[in-house]
């Protein structure tokens, strides 16, 4: 009885031993095949990140001598109003990929999955603003919102409303340049959330039916829920791309307006390349960083969180 | 099985490992086959960044080709890269210890910064007739008695206008700055826009401020503001600039929404050129681009300077004016000498012939044969100077140059006072400029 038993310990062991072994060597090769990507990864964003940091407690105009100042860069960057006022900015257009990006490419992701007329011919152009370079895009926009020659001015003219200076007036200058970037980015989430929506069952909507649900209740009951990680995953890119955004807020408004237009990218630009002040400039892309980082992971936690409640439901 | 997958994953990376190494090869083997090749002699490549478009491109590219046949062996890569974008890649290239060998710049304050980060050759003791140079310009890229960089073009800043508009509202060139504000009301009760302004990249706008200051108190009220010399940018004549720009302004004597119009994507020219502007206030660069852009305009463009301001005590003669391309050789280029041969090339007086009959724009060099009708003027202008004026922003060490430009677009923008840009620039120096 206790030989048997333990006979049968022995085969157990090798066994696991044996499992263990295969195990390792399966892990081996799944590390063999990831090391060209972890070696890009870490050249290309790890690096570059921690560089930026360093950079960061340096008093350094990007080429001459290095010194070390510790955390002056921040305690300066915090008391600089331009630096409020690019992160207020920054906000703003946060609140405007997240409020209106978004739901914008849901509505056309629903208008082109709808059964109605030219759909096929919307769907190409929804999608065309965002086939365009930004460089393209942003000159292209100021010459539409040209205040003596452009056409939006001409229309507004035709329907006797005055000609607005869009770009060149501070407030203006920047609800003109998200309008634009609305325009341009609201496809991509259309695409993401055609995408998810090809995917939802179709028997859900038939049940649905069966029980009497109205179109509306549908959209709230089926749909929505479903593309909640869509949702999620969308509001991240909105989030970070929006910190992120550079191009055509420097090709419309030169990033200029004496600050009233100034993004963190288009500062950090300014202070790094203009102004010779590559720590400073480091110091804002590391909070630029750091508040990206912040963002993605509440939206995680919380989505963590409701999928949990979704769970005990 | 197993052994299938180790197979395959070796191959991917040895595959690997051997392609980044043939790509760190490359280079060297390049370079190995260059230094045998003919004659024994070494196969040089040098890079040369510059900013030009259009026909002063094509200069340069004639001086490259000139040196290129001096020097057989050699290669010059050219790369043209736009304004804004040229200045960052400099930036990058010199603090990633990969720069051109040879790259051009408005001297000043940009290049200062370069020379005081021990990136620039000095220059002084080269073989080099620095008497072949007009002094002005050279001294644009001469720090402590050292010179950085060898002067190409004089860019001068004046009043572009429409002669038929003129005519045709029976006006005259204006001497004074009251005949100046007499021509404004006549064009706006006519419906003109008086003046083309594209102040979104905020240059354009920082003529006014420098050419007010300058005719207001003179050439002395930057120099003192500038060296220190007991003047500051909070003098009297500076607020009482800002005025005059936001009397302008409150005249409507702009084109609406300048402050939203870029200028190298054309819109500004384009109200000179259809006739919707009458006048325009641009350095030789406008001569340039209407020849490229629309010809037929220049039979109908004329120029006339800043005009006198009667209060004011500065010099009528003073003209603002800006110098570039200016040369300049990376300090640790591998080739002293060829870069050297180079630059002189980019600055002989056959390059600098073409760059004047071709742009239109008066050349640093001496030497020189005038027949361009508009460089007549120009160089007559510059000869006749009391002082020359070069831009504040190609001056000032950067950050307080953008401040500058920063605070006179506000000025335009209404949303700033004369008195508070003032403090801000002076508050701004204190800080910079010991």
């Amino acid at each position: 009885m206790s030989t048997d038993s333990n006979v049968a310990l022995e085969i157990q062991k090798q066994a696991t031993e044996a499992h263990k072994r295969q195990n390792r060597k399966k892990s081996l090769s799944i590390f063999l095949f990831l090391v060209p990507a972890v070696i890009i990864y870490l050249i290309f964003i790890l690096y570059p990140i921690i560089a930026t940091f360093n950079y960061s407690l340096l008093d350094w105009n990007g080429m001459g001598e290095q010194v070390f100042i510790g955390l002056d860069n921040f305690k300066a960057l915090f008391t600089d109003p331009a630096f409020w006022l690019a992160l207020r900015n920054n906000m703003y257009l946060v609140l405007v990929s997240i409020f209106v990006q978004v739901p914008l490419g849901l509505l056309m992701a629903l208008v082109i999955l709808s059964s109605i007329r030219g759909k096929r011919a919307l769907n190409v152009l929804y999608f065309l603003p965002y086939l365009m370079s930004a460089v393209a895009i942003g000159l292209l926009w100021v010459f539409m919102f040209d205040p003596a020659k452009g056409p939006i001015n001409n229309v507004l003219n035709m329907f006797g409303f005055e000609s607005i200076s869009w770009l060149a007036s501070n407030n203006i200058a920047i609800i003109s340049v998200l309008i634009v970037l609305v325009w341009q980015f609201a496809p991509f989430y259309m695409i993401l959330f055609k995408a998810s929506m090809v995917g939802i069952p179709e028997e859900l909507y038939e049940a649905a039916e069966i029980d009497g649900a109205n179109g509306m209740q549908k959209f709230l009951n089926i749909t929505f829920p479903s593309l909640m990680p869509t949702i999620v995953t969308s509001s991240i890119l909105a989030v970070v791309g929006s910190l992120k955004t550079f191009d055509v807020f420097y090709i419309m408004v030169g990033g200029s307006s004496g600050g009233s237009t100034e993004i963190l990218g288009t500062y950090m630009y300014r202070q790094t390349f203009v102004n010779f002040n590559m720590g400073y400039g480091s110091a804002i892309s590391a909070v630029m960083f750091v508040i990206a980082l912040a963002s993605v992971i509440i939206i995680l936690f919380s989505d963590s969180q409701r999928k949990k409640r979704g769970d005990l439901a | 099985m197993k052994k299938l997958q180790l197979a395959v994953i070796s191959f991917f990376m040895m595959a690997i490992v051997i392609g980044l190494a043939a790509c760190g090869q490359d280079e060297q083997g390049a370079g190995d086959q260059d230094s045998q090749s003919s004659q024994g002699q070494e196969q040089v490549e040098l890079d040369l960044w510059h900013f030009d478009p259009g026909a002063r491109e094509e200069v340069y590219k004639e001086a490259i080709q000139r040196f290129e046949e001096k020097n057989p062996n050699v290669t010059v890569n050219d790369l043209l890269i736009p304004n804004d974008d040229y200045k960052q890649r400099v930036v990058v290239s010199m603090s990633g210890g990969n720069p051109p060998d040879v790259f051009t710049s408005w001297g000043g304050g940009w290049l200062e910064e370069f020379v005081d980060s021990d990136q620039v050759r000095d220059l002084t003791d080269e073989d080099i007739d620095y008497d072949s140079f007009v002094d002005v310009a050279l001294n644009n890229s001469t720090y402590d008695d050292k010179v950085f960089g060898l002067p190409l073009g004089i860019s001068t800043y004046s009043f572009y206008y429409n002669k038929e508009i003129f005519e045709e509202h029976g006006l005259e060139v204006p001497e004074t700055y009251d005949e100046f504000l007499n021509i404004i009301e006549v064009l706006k009760e006519n419906d003109i826009y008086p003046l083309a302004l594209a102040n979104q990249p905020k240059w354009p706008g920082a003529f006014y401020l420098m050419y007010f200051a300058d005719r207001l108190g003179g050439e002395e009220v930057f120099q003192d503001a500038y060296r220190r010399n007991g003047g500051g940018f909070d003098d009297e004549a500076y607020v009482q600039a800002g005025e005059y720009i936001q009397d302008l302004v409150g005249k409507d004597a702009f084109n609406p929404g300048f402050n939203g119009v870029p200028y190298d994507s054309g819109q500004g020219r384009q109200l000179m050129y259809t006739g919707d502007a009458a006048m325009m206030l641009m350095t030789t660069g406008f001569v340039n681009n209407v020849r490229q852009e629309f010809p037929e305009f220049e039979e109908k463009m004329g120029v006339f300077p800043f005009p006198t301001i009667e209060e004011g005590t500065g010099d009528p003669t003073n003209i603002a004016a800006g110098v570039s391309p200016v040369w300049s050789i990376a300090k640790d280029t591998e080739h002293p000498e060829l870069t050297l041969e180079l630059i002189k090339e980019l600055t002989s007086v056959e390059t600098a012939q073409g760059y004047l009959n071709k742009s239109g724009t008066p050349v640093a060099v001496k030497g020189v044969e005038v027949e361009d009708e508009y460089v007549t003027i120009f160089t007559d202008w510059i000869n006749q100077a009391n002082s020359i004026q070069f831009p504040y922003d190609q001056t000032l060490p950067p950050e307080l140059a953008e401040l500058h430009k920063n605070t006179t677009y506000e000025l335009f923008g209404e949303s700033i006072t004369p008195e508070k840009a003032a403090d801000a620039m002076e508050e701004k120096a204190q800080e910079i400029l010991e």
